[in-house]
């Protein structure tokens, strides 16, 4: 009786240690790719459900919170076909009140986040929120290495003006 | 350091502060009941192979497993069970107001927990009170979405696998009187917990 409750227990622990070390980073990278700060917390909300419903799968993939990711915006792709033809009220998540820390995000830099093709957005939210390398981006996505150097030169040069003005770096909003 | 990097870490800079607000245990409170359905629903399937009588019930609270199939086509509403899961609802909205009541169980039936007021809006001990400017609140977009049809009718779907344990949808529709005060609102949906007192006030969220 002992042994399955103590599985149950290591699996939870695990499950938890898993969730609290990647949720932000998995955010961050789904917020990337949405540019909406509330369906993103969603998103990776349902992601990491479905990361404990199928637990020794996702425990076992070379890079787990990838797959969170890879699920949370697929899950969007599925959401907005399902809702392309939504009402407008349930248009208006980003500009939900958030918590102080927060406020600060920049809203001109998720409408460009949201402007650019869905690839760069994907590759930016690997490549650079979960940091994952060239290659094990590629392997996430289904593209070739190439493609994800291309696409990510392609974000950054949308992007550089928005960060870099007249030789001066600017960070943050 | 190259425009290149400079780009990446005033990306990584910019969504620092960026951090996830749900609690471990509300995914796994959710796993945990989305599995607990599954096996129920499963169940059900073998034993409606079986050629065995399967009496599926229909309860008049927020469910606590199976529920049944529905199809109510009433003056105010119509809910319809979904092959998917799924509970699919339409409402005149001037007539909402004659029987919400009626709304509020047959989604119940349905399957989806869900609390319906016209004229108060409830919110549960923990919740802060944040709503987006449509009157949403977080996690409201798991569980209920609405599709406007190529007849200009909105449909809403309901999921009720998507709702988290203990958790149920509360609709707060505005009176035509707070709708005048509030324009550019017309109902309040945010998720609040089952067992718990619930705080309602007749103040729409401003």
């Amino acid at each position: 009786m002992g042994g399955p409750a103590r599985k149950g227990g290591v699996r939870e622990l695990e499950f938890e240690e898993f969730y609290r070390g990647g949720r932000d980073a998995c955010l961050r990278a789904v917020l990337a790719g949405t540019g909406d700060r509330a369906l993103a917390e969603d998103l990776v909300a349902e992601a990491f459900t479905r990361a404990w419903l199928a637990w020794p799968k996702v425990r076992g993939h070379p890079a787990p919170y990838g797959w969170v990711v890879r699920t949370a915006l697929n899950v969007r792709v599925s959401w907005w076909r399902r809702r392309r033809r939504e009402v407008a009220w349930d248009d208006a998540h980003e500009v939900a009140d958030a918590p102080a820390a927060e406020r600060d995000l920049d809203p001109v830099l998720l409408a460009a986040l949201r402007r650019l093709p869905r690839r760069q957005r994907e590759v930016i939210a690997f490549r650079v929120f979960l940091d994952l390398d060239t290659a094990a981006t590629a392997a996430a996505l289904g593209i070739a290495p190439g493609t994800v150097t291309a696409h990510l030169s392609r974000a950054v040069a949308t992007l550089r003006g928005h960060f870099v003005n007249d030789g001066n770096v600017e960070v943050g909003p | 350091m190259s425009d290149h990097d400079a780009v990446l870490d005033g990306l990584r800079e910019s969504l620092g502060g960026v951090a996830m607000r749900t609690p471990v245990e509300e995914i796994v409170a959710t796993g945990r009941a989305r599995r607990r359905r599954r096996w129920v629903g499963g169940a059900a399937g073998v034993a409606a192979a079986a050629g065995l009588a399967v009496a599926v019930a229909n309860v008049g609270g927020p469910p606590s497993g199976a529920a049944g199939e529905v199809h109510v086509h009433a003056a105010a509403f119509t809910v319809d069970s979904g092959a998917d899961g799924t509970v699919r609802a339409t409402w005149d909205k001037q007539a909402y107001f004659t029987d919400h009541a009626g709304l509020q169980a047959a989604l119940r039936r349905a399957g989806f927990p869900v609390l319906i007021k016209v004229g108060r809006f409830c919110k549960g001990p923990r919740d802060d009170g944040t709503l987006n400017r449509a009157g949403i609140g977080k996690g409201v977009s798991r569980v209920m979405t609405g599709v406007r049809g190529a007849d200009d009718k909105v449909t809403f779907v309901f999921t009720p696998s998507a709702m988290p344990a203990g958790k149920q949808l509360f609709i707060g529709y505005l009176t035509p009187a707070q709708r005048a005060a509030n324009p550019r609102l017309g109902s309040v949906e945010r998720l609040v917990p089952t067992g718990a007192p619930l705080t309602c006030t007749t103040e729409p969220p401003s």
